[in-house]
């Protein structure tokens, strides 16, 4: 059994069926990746793993647990976190805040009113950590600044360190490449295989991008009307007449 | 039991001015996400323009039912104009920050009722002679007065003209196109910030007139805008995205209120559009009409 | 906002204790009493902001627990012989109980739909403040008895500055605490994207709901505060009104920041008192002068005047 799979997922808006029994099984510490064209239902794959929609019927497994019981809010705490894409940042608090946000799963509770050793304590831990992971990722000199401030680029990366505090088994990410610069992107390659080869951790993108798509997806799955089109590694995908079909119309695959 | 049947008889016609609130609360939330917490106030300053019109510029009567609901269109349109356009700003982030626009309708709902407050004129409680005048109309043991006759049918002229509006001119179909999807509709070419203003101007309009329906029966001073308390739960009723559910809301809310002040007490009359609100709140909040929400706030 | 609250603060709040004891022997009776009334509103904005600024809500039944805890101290007192020291936190603890019953149903409603509903609340309790006079003493309005105060008798402005100086300072340390506290920037995260802080373990609807009591327990302490000074309390004090009054300072001050409320306290808390003194008494214009306020505010100052002064947070 692999460490994260989707199986027969079905998600019906109103009369849309916007995922038809979607099936898809990620390896533990590889890179998968999910494109289709637009309104293929990718986000709608992140949302049903992040719980903000029930699916009519499927499973969601996350190394033997299921995911689908869940509230939104314990999701996190079972080792899953997510990036979004760029409307839905915390744009009105700083870079520092950002992260200590996503440590929330992780830092100690205390009473929030009193001063104390047990507030001292969590609060500093926070804040070294915080501090550390924006270190690794360059953005310590953005500390104090507000989100909504930075330049493109630099909110991408602030969104994946603030997934990253929660010290994810599961990295989620929502079209992590849009908008970056080829430079940027190099730069998200390397910080993605980073994550992936050395720390161990599962990553699943969703991504338009197909450079980053091909340069470090182990397996691509392909969406289109959400239903699953193809599948395998990233060689085969592109060569796949059914995938270009989807993106670029029947005469296209048949040139 | 012919106290209940007076009731209903008075109450369906009282329920249609809700309605008419309502309707113009619904029409622009539906296309703004607006709530016009100054719906009220634009009900009262449909009566007073229409007392100054008839009382002072000895306008005839019709003259006044046209001028004064389109004194109030004008000062809808130009508050989006000047106001909202304004506060809308340069959101581009999905989440769209609604407290500008509830501190916006909540300061225009005091600044007019304020504005009207302060002319001398106003201290004294007015009457605004109906549009239909003479003895009551007894039908058994049912007594209506010919006011309530003429809101009734003024209502239904009124629904069947946005229905015919909304439905079959092309005006009408731009406006429901930009209050679906404001990007698509401007890039088909429709004015979406003029399609905004005609929305207000029409809303208010509406408010207008049911003021002018509504000072004959009541007795008239700037605090009449509290009728709006009863609208919105005539909207929140429809889902406040119905327009029929905002009639059906409005009409069974006015039977409701007299029912209340007959069979439970006077003082009970109050509170009852404030009950109903929480309630159809708390039970269902997409009302009876309305479309559930699909993709769950967390 | 993170870490412990800087000491330029504390020292504030003592300036405000201090002054709160030496101000009486200094100031005639009407500045104290000016005095008394903005710290009072000062509590209440910020319990308001807590909701509409920190976490995104809207507040409107904010007067409904401002009058449960004027009722609930007063009525403690003079029917059960509660003294103030206690009587006032159980108002207030009262005022957070049904803050809890209301929230729990109305943080499922989406945005306009919750500004509705706790806008019909409000209404509701006013009518029953104006309704139950068995109680209430209803449209005639309750006589309040002086409030006592760890044997001391408080009845009006002079005795009760010191009293009130020392909760305002209590009240503005425990915000310092709060904001810069795990469920502050849970408050934030919620106000910025309900799904990024879910996804970062946060259970949105129970910071909401706990937003809610918090704020109506600051309404219900700053209820208690009012007994302290003033005699008399009427239901009609207790609406729409007051709230748009609130509304006006947290927006003019500068939503989101607890200077913004001080300075919008300030400003706009003055204003009725300056109407009032005018010549020919301006008060009629209240309405048109605070709804005025409203929309230039929000038209061209959508973060206050302390937003003129603290950088931009977007783009």
């Amino acid at each position: 059994m692999s460490f994260f799979s989707l199986n027969g997922v079905t998600m019906r808006f109103g009369g849309l069926v916007a995922l038809n029994r979607f099936s898809m099984d990620v390896e533990q510490g590889s890179i998968h990746a999910l494109i289709g064209p637009n309104g293929a239902g990718k986000s709608t794959v992140f949302n049903c793993v992040s719980r903000f929609c029930q699916p009519a019927s499927g499973e969601i497994v996350l190394d033997g647990r299921q995911l689908l019981g869940e509230p939104a809010h314990r999701i996190a705490g079972l080792g899953v976190a997510r990036t979004f894409q760029n409307i839905e940042q915390l744009h009105q608090m700083t870079v520092l805040e950002n992260v200590l946000v996503g440590l929330h799963s992780r830092v100690a509770g205390y009473v929030p009113f009193l001063p104390g050793s047990a507030r001292r304590n969590a609060e500093g831990a926070a804040i070294r950590e915080a501090d550390e992971i924006l270190e690794r990722l360059g953005l310590q000199s953005f500390r104090d600044t507000y989100a909504g401030q930075l330049d493109f680029g630099r909110q991408k990366m602030l969104d994946v360190a603030r997934a990253l505090a929660a010290r994810p088994r599961l990295l989620l990410l929502d079209e992590p490449a849009a908008g970056l610069r080829n430079r940027e992107i190099s730069f998200i390659d390397g910080v993605l295989l980073d994550l992936a080869r050395k720390q161990g951790i599962t990553i699943v993108l969703v991504e338009h991008v197909m450079q980053l798509v091909m340069s470090v997806a182990d397996r691509v799955t392909v969406l289109n009307f959400g239903e699953k089109i193809a599948e395998g590694a990233p060689a085969e995908i592109r060569a796949n007449p059914k995938v270009v079909e989807a993106y670029l119309g029947v005469e296209a695959a048949h040139a | 039991m012919n106290l209940a049947l007076q009731a209903i008889a008075s109450g369906i016609a009282t329920g249609c001015v809700y309605a008419l609130v309502a309707l113009s609360l619904v029409i622009v939330y539906k296309s703004t996400d607006v709530v016009n917490f100054a719906g009220g106030e634009l009900v009262m300053l449909g009566a007073y323009f229409g007392l100054l019109l008839l009382v002072w510029l000895n306008l005839p009567y019709v003259a006044m039912f046209v001028l004064a609901p389109a004194a109030v269109f004008a000062l809808g349109a130009l508050f989006d104009r000047l106001t909202l356009r304004r506060v809308a700003g340069r959101k581009l982030s999905k989440h769209v920050d609604l407290v500008p626009y509830v501190v916006a309708t909540i300061g225009l709902s005091y600044l007019l009722k304020g504005a009207v407050r302060v002319v001398p004129y106003t201290e004294e409680v007015r009457r605004l002679p109906p549009l239909f005048s003479g003895p009551p109309v007894f039908a058994g043991d049912v007594v209506l007065q010919r006011q309530d006759f003429a809101i009734i049918v003024v209502t239904a002229i009124v629904m069947a003209g946005l229905w015919l509006f909304f439905g079959y001119t092309l005006a009408g179909k731009a406006l429901r196109a930009t209050s679906q999807n404001p990007r698509a509709a401007a890039l088909v070419g429709i004015p979406v910030s003029t399609a905004r203003m005609a929305v207000w101007g029409l809303s208010s309009a509406i408010a207008g007139i049911a003021g002018l329906l509504l000072a004959p029966k009541l007795l008239m001073t700037p605090d009449m805008g509290s009728v709006v308390m009863l609208a919105f739960a005539a909207a929140a009723v429809g889902g406040f995205s119905s327009l029929p559910g905002c009639v059906v809301g409005g009409i069974a809310l006015g039977v409701i209120q007299n029912l209340v002040g007959v069979f439970i007490s006077p003082q009970a009359i109050a509170v009852t559009p404030f009950f109903v609100i929480m309630l159809v709140l708390l039970v269902r909040p997409a009302g009876l009409f309305g479309e559930a929400v699909v993709l769950k706030k967390v | 906002m993170y870490g412990a609250p800087p000491r330029r603060q504390f020292l504030a709040l003592g300036v405000l204790v201090i002054a709160g004891f030496v101000l009486p022997y200094l100031l005639p009776d009407y500045f104290l009493y000016i005095g008394n009334v903005l710290m009072t509103y000062l509590v209440l904005a910020i319990g308001l902001d807590l909701l509409l600024g920190w976490t995104g809500q809207f507040a409107f039944a904010h007067v409904a627990f401002y009058g449960l805890g004027i009722y609930g101290t007063a009525l403690l007192h003079m029917r059960l012989g509660i003294p103030f020291v206690f009587g006032m936190p159980i108002a207030a603890a009262g005022a957070a109980l049904i803050g809890l019953a209301i929230a729990l149903p109305a943080t499922r409603l989406r945005t306009v739909y919750l500004a509705l509903a706790t806008f019909a609340f409000a209404e509701c309790a006013q009518w029953v403040f104006r309704t139950w006079d068995s109680v209430t003493r209803g449209p005639d309005g309750l006589r309040m008895s002086a409030a006592s105060v760890f044997g001391f008798s408080v009845g009006n402005d002079r005795e009760a500055m010191p009293v009130i100086a020392v909760i305002t300072a209590l009240v503005l340390a425990a915000t310092f605490y709060l904001v810069r506290s795990k469920l502050g920037r849970a408050f934030c995260a919620i106000r910025d994207s309900e799904h990024v802080a879910a996804a970062s373990g946060i259970d949105v609807r129970r910071v909401k709901v706990l937003a809610f009591v918090i704020s109506a327990f600051y309404a219900g302490i700053a209820g208690g505060m009012y007994t302290l000074f003033q005699s008399y309390v009427h239901p009609d004090g207790l609406g729409v009104w007051t709230l748009v009054l609130l509304l006006t300072m947290v927006v003019v001050g500068g939503s989101g920041s607890i200077g913004g409320m001080v300075l919008g306290v300030l400003l706009i808390g003055i204003l009725p008192e300056v109407l009032r003194a005018a010549p020919r008494g301006l008060l009629v214009w209240q309405e048109f002068a605070y709804g005025l306020i409203l929309i230039l505010a929000i038209m061209f100052m959508p973060r206050g005047i302390w937003g003129l002064f603290t950088k931009s947070r977007s783009a």
